[in-house]
């Protein structure tokens, strides 16, 4: 598995007030890698994931995916959403076997491989429960759960712990790790929290803005398990904050 | 529940001011029924079988059509929300078409297939039709563009993405249109059988009506009223709360 970003460029708004989101990004991922994209809101992260997911497409460049060219969306590149856009109508079982289903794979065979999943997520009491029922922690959880099971050869995550409060990211980020060591994934992961990226990656890809390109990659082989205020992360976090500050933008 | 004594007290009320109008002669009984005489006149169309005939012949006359409107309404509101060029064209006339009263269409009806139950079925589809589809319409257009995405993304297509995410996640406008759909096709259905004097609720009022039978001609509108309430307030209410807390809207 390889995945390049090659001068993927992005316009908004009409021909006569276009607004270049994305000013061509160039990104290597590798197989195994956990790579965070980090940058402020609003600088085309989350587009440029979205790029790689096949949901949008660029105005130029291209992303290429084992080397060929990515022109739609598939179940090899699978997102998971900021807010996790899980099914209201469809019970925390269904929800993560939802992609299975869309596969034409027999029940039995989807039952069994959302059960390793929903394991894994610590999710199995919480099966036959629906997404109301749910706190936004135990819905991100039900998302990545829901992303797993396809066994994507990406990952794309969109700011998944942005909603969530402290304590609960805390616990997701050090399971998040896990999650990557125990399935070797290959992880791209957008936030815009600096101790996130930090806690997380592999490799740190910060993004400035308008147009965003990429203004540096950290290469992050700090020990693991990393966790969220460990001081061994305050010097990394350093590179990060001074990366993202921008010497040509005011404030 | 709270409110039900004062429920009970309101409708006491009403029934007791209307027995002492009735007993202070006024009018004369065969104007101005008294409550106890309505009442009578329901037992006997009760034990006659008369009014249960009337009541399921509208019934059924219904259900045909509301049938029809739901299945036609969702799809014309499926393909208006997804279709640009079916929203601009059908779209405007559906808006149109919805304007006119059920009722207006029996002339047409009567004129195309007779003083038959196709007819009556006819307007009462018609008349529900556009609520469902302009309910559905919506629902679709109101779609978390992310459910979308996210079940493209995991590989659904097609008919996979309309039944297992465009009308579950639509679902919640589409219940409402549904709702809407049975007001509109439960007065279709009273009105057009009291135009077309074919069997049913509405010809029954119709005969009692011939007959100069005040206390039968109230006594159907109570069982019309009641049907109206029990359907709308007990049936589409309890789906609609299920539906709504389910989908996290409430």
């Amino acid at each position: 598995m390889k995945l390049e970003a090659r001068g993927v460029t992005k316009y908004f708004g009409s021909d006569s007030h276009k607004l270049q989101a994305l000013g061509g990004i160039d990104l290597e991922v590798e197989a195994g890698d956990f790579v965070c994209l980090v940058g402020p809101s609003g600088c085309g992260k989350s587009t440029f994931l979205r790029i790689v997911a096949g949901l949008d497409s660029p105005d130029d460049g291209q992303i290429l995916f084992d080397g060929r060219r990515v022109t739609e969306t598939g179940p090899e590149r699978i997102m998971v959403f900021q807010e996790g856009a899980l099914f209201p109508w469809l019970t925390v079982q269904d929800n993560v076997e939802f992609g299975l289903k869309m596969a034409g794979l027999p029940r039995e065979q989807r039952s069994k491989i959302a059960k390793r999943y929903l394991d894994m997520m610590q999710l199995s009491k919480f099966a036959g429960y629906y997404t109301y029922q749910l706190s936004t922690g135990m819905k991100q959880r039900v998302a990545i759960a829901r992303a797993l099971v396809m066994d994507p050869d990406v990952l794309l995550m969109d700011e998944p712990f942005a909603a969530l409060d402290e304590q609960t990211r805390n616990l997701l980020l050090v399971e998040m790790q896990l999650v990557w060591e125990k399935t070797k994934k290959t992880i791209l992961f957008v936030t815009h929290n600096i101790e996130e990226a930090a806690v997380l990656g592999t490799k740190i890809a910060v993004f400035g803005s308008r147009p965003s390109v990429i203004r540096k990659e950290i290469v992050n082989d700090l020990p693991r398990p990393r966790a969220g205020g460990d001081d061994s992360l305050g010097a990394l976090k350093g590179v990060i904050t001074a990366a993202l500050r921008d010497p040509g933008e005011p404030g | 529940m709270k409110y039900l004594p004062h429920r009970v007290a309101f409708y006491a009320g009403i029934i007791a001011v209307w027995q002492l109008v009735s007993m202070a002669g006024v009018w004369p009984s065969n104007v101005f029924p008294s409550p106890y005489e309505v009442a009578e006149d329901l037992a006997y169309g009760a034990t006659d079988g008369g009014l249960f005939y009337g009541i399921a012949t509208s019934m059924w006359r219904l259900l045909v059509g509301l049938g029809i409107a739901i299945g036609g309404g969702v799809i014309l509101g499926v393909l208006m929300a997804r279709v640009e060029s079916i929203n601009q064209t059908v779209g405007s006339l559906v808006l149109g078409l919805q304007s006119i009263p059920s009722i207006a269409w029996v002339p047409l009806a009567i004129l195309w297939y007779g003083l038959s139950d196709a007819g009556i079925i006819f307007v009462v589809a018609i008349g529900a039709i556009f609520a469902v589809t302009i309910n559905t319409y919506t629902g679709v257009k109101n779609i978390d563009p992310h459910f979308i995405e996210a079940a493209r993304n995991m590989g659904a297509k097609g008919t996979q993405l309309v039944f297992g995410v465009l009308l579950p996640a639509a679902f919640p406008y589409m219940i409402t249109g549904f709702k809407q759909g049975w007001a509109f096709a439960w007065r279709g259905v009273i009105g057009a059988e009291l135009l077309f004097a074919f069997l049913g609720l509405g010809h029954l009022l119709y005969a009692a009506r011939s007959l100069t039978d005040v206390s039968y001609v109230i006594a159907i509108m109570l069982v019309i009223m009641g049907i109206g309430l029990a359907v709308d307030g007990v049936v589409f209410r309890r789906a609609e709360d299920k539906v709504m807390s389910r989908w996290g809207l409430r």
